[in-house]
């Protein structure tokens, strides 16, 4: 099922989820179904569906369907993989799927980027018991394909543009910092990804300004609370990182 | 980041982290427990889940659980970026948590191979 409006009506539940946060759940639907670098916008809807499906595989519920387009076999075993089996998602696995036909880095990036973002909204209506929001009606076009010019070799299996290196049309992915964590230059070989990053980062979890020590307003829980949360899932997930 | 934000918030004397990574030991921090069981069964996707939300709704309060829920999600994605793009630990970040990284067995985990 897919809309092409994202009401995100949280008002209509039992919890006083903040505008802000719905605000920003519609921009990720938003961005979802638009064409991507590497995807069409009915690639990238399918790839939401197929994390959907990965996700009622896990949980023994109903298959709820694959979206609007084919994927290859490569893409939906990748978005099973970083769903279902975190643990065992390697190097070799990660040479193995860029390989594949259809695939590269740039495509996987991307497919990743569709597959967290979807997942994290997702999971936030999950631990609270609303209703998974219809995926919206993709946008036609063709993805534009470019490959960011300074994304370089810098440790992480794919490469990443470190701030020095960003060129015109990425310019703002690090809101002008000089120093991006590994984990905020991951995506970076897809910009956008790192755009959606940021956005819902300071939706679910801390803004800029928290991140130097201060907190919003708007947050009830403590930082320790929010950190040890944090920690937790980490955990559960065995992330190193 | 839960050491450093506990170190600002002077706490940093009754935080446990062997309370962040399982149930066995106590936290130290307020209301720990709660939540630490909260994101626990809605990753594990227990049946525990409901209780726990009406918990925090009533002992913390709805917006808490809602702020809960999303440090949840948010971690549910960023966990997925850094093990899906096998990236290393940042140079300042493993000098500054070895020790404690050691202590709490992380290196055990299959992900720490992406930090040389």
């Amino acid at each position: 099922m897919t809309t092409t409006t994202f009401p995100f009506a949280y008002a209509t539940t039992d919890w006083p989820v903040l505008e802000r946060m719905a605000e920003a759940h519609r921009r990720s639907w938003a961005m979802l179904a638009a064409p991507g670098e590497w995807w069409t916008g009915a690639q990238r809807v399918s790839i939401a569906a197929e994390c959907r499906r990965a996700s009622a595989l896990v949980d023994g519920l109903p298959d709820p369907g694959p979206g609007p387009a084919a994927l290859s076999e490569a893409a939906l075993f990748a978005v099973h993989k970083l769903i279902g089996d975190l643990p065992n998602v390697t190097r070799e696995w990660y040479d193995e799927t860029i390989s594949a036909e259809g695939m590269s880095d740039t495509h996987y990036i991307e497919l990743l980027g569709v597959v967290v973002h979807i997942w994290s909204v997702d999971e936030f209506h999950r631990a609270l018991d609303i209703e998974l929001e219809p995926l919206p009606a993709p946008i036609p076009g063709e993805p534009t394909r470019i490959r960011p010019l300074g994304a370089k070799p810098h440790g992480s299996w794919p490469a990443t543009i470190r701030p020095g290196d960003l060129g015109e049309t990425e310019a703002d992915i690090y809101g002008g910092a000089e120093y991006a964590a590994n984990v905020r230059a991951a995506m970076s070989l897809h910009p956008d990804s790192v755009r959606w990053l940021s956005d819902l980062f300071d939706a679910h979890y801390l803004s800029w300004i928290e991140i130097g020590g201060e907190q919003e307003p708007f947050r009830v829980l403590t930082r320790p609370q929010r950190e040890l949360v944090a920690a937790r899932v980490s955990a559960l997930n065995e992330c190193f990182y | 980041m839960l050491r450093e934000s506990s170190k600002r918030n002077g706490s940093l004397d009754s935080l446990n982290l062997q309370g962040a990574v399982g149930p066995e030991a106590d936290s130290g921090v307020p209301h720990g427990d709660l939540l630490t069981a909260f994101a626990e069964a809605a990753v594990r996707r227990t049946d525990a889940l409901p209780g726990l939300r009406e918990r925090i709704a009533a002992e913390l309060g709805v917006q808490e659980l809602v702020d809960a829920a999303g440090v949840v999600a948010n971690f549910q994605r960023m966990v997925r970026i850094a093990d899906g793009c096998g990236i290393p630990l940042d140079e300042l970040t493993r000098d500054a948590t070895d020790d404690v990284r050691d202590e709490l067995g992380l290196h055990e985990y299959a992900s720490a191979a992406n930090t040389a």
